[in-house]
């Protein structure tokens, strides 16, 4: 489960603006969520979410988060991808003419299947990206039934 | 050939920018998560600064539960004026981040001309 939204961050985005006339919908109607997560913000960081036969892989977009601000996390199967965004440039006094980014705390957590073992979660951070790599335990591991022809 | 198509059509997407002046400087950041300092480049031409910048495409052994991440390369473009200095150009990739630093040409940082009233 979800507990942030995800909204997406490209300009002139197609999807978003469905979205956003899906919102304006709802509004319309009096559809509006009543329940809102508790860390929603405007924008939070787009993440993938891969199953594959040995590991759940999730690949989280996080450009310009340092090592030090960022926190992964994980109990009960909840796994928690919590940091804080900085603005890095070291200007005073600055004309701004386009600001597309956001800095600040941002929080995402994923409720896993307890079929991952969280003594073997591997986590790297590379330009910007950070991949956890969740294995599964051995025994859910699919196996290759030999069928033998009698 | 499927594999060979998509390599060929592979989308691009803007980077979301920050565009600031400050000290006769002009900076801008531009976020690319997942694009190296070698898969990055930066030119100017023809009054055009470019900027290119191209990532691993997203995992496709296995089964996407959730897909936000847009499976697309970085590209954006910004038209020079002539108050840029072209030979003095600075970048840095860290983190994901593209920071460009654009000076001002000498000559062309306006000088103020005073408005008398009669």
């Amino acid at each position: 489960m979800d507990l942030i939204k995800w909204k997406p961050t490209e300009l002139f985005d197609p999807l978003a603006e469905f979205d956003r006339i899906r919102e304006e919908f709802d509004r319309i109607f009096g559809m509006e969520p009543m329940i809102t997560g508790l860390f929603d913000r405007v924008r939070s960081p787009a993440i993938d979410l891969v199953e594959n036969d040995d590991a759940f892989v999730v690949t989280c977009d996080l450009p310009g988060v340092e090592l030090k601000d960022l926190e992964v996390s994980i109990a009960n199967n909840v796994l928690t991808i919590k940091g804080e965004k900085k603005d890095t440039r070291e200007v005073k006094d600055a004309k701004v003419y386009r600001q597309e980014s956001w800095f600040g705390s941002f929080q995402r957590t994923l409720s896993l299947p307890n079929t991952v073992d969280p003594d073997k979660i591997e986590a790297v951070m590379k330009d910007g990206v950070l991949k956890v790599t969740l294995p599964k335990k051995e025994e859910v591991k699919p196996k290759q039934i030999a069928v033998k022809v009698s | 050939m499927a594999k060979e198509l998509e390599g060929k059509t592979r989308r691009v997407v803007s980077p979301v920018a920050d565009i600031c002046e400050a000290g006769g400087k002009v900076i801008l950041r531009l976020e690319m998560p997942g694009v190296s300092k070698d898969d990055l480049d930066v030119k100017i031409e023809n009054d055009e600064l470019i900027i290119e910048g191209k990532r691993e495409p997203t995992d496709s052994k296995g089964r996407f539960i959730i897909r936000e991440r847009r499976n697309a390369d970085f590209a954006r473009r910004y038209t020079l004026d002539d108050t840029i200095d072209r030979d003095k150009v600075e970048a840095v990739m860290k983190n994901g981040v593209l920071h460009l630093t654009l000076h001002l040409k000498e000559a062309s940082k306006p000088k103020k001309i005073e408005v008398k009233t009669k």
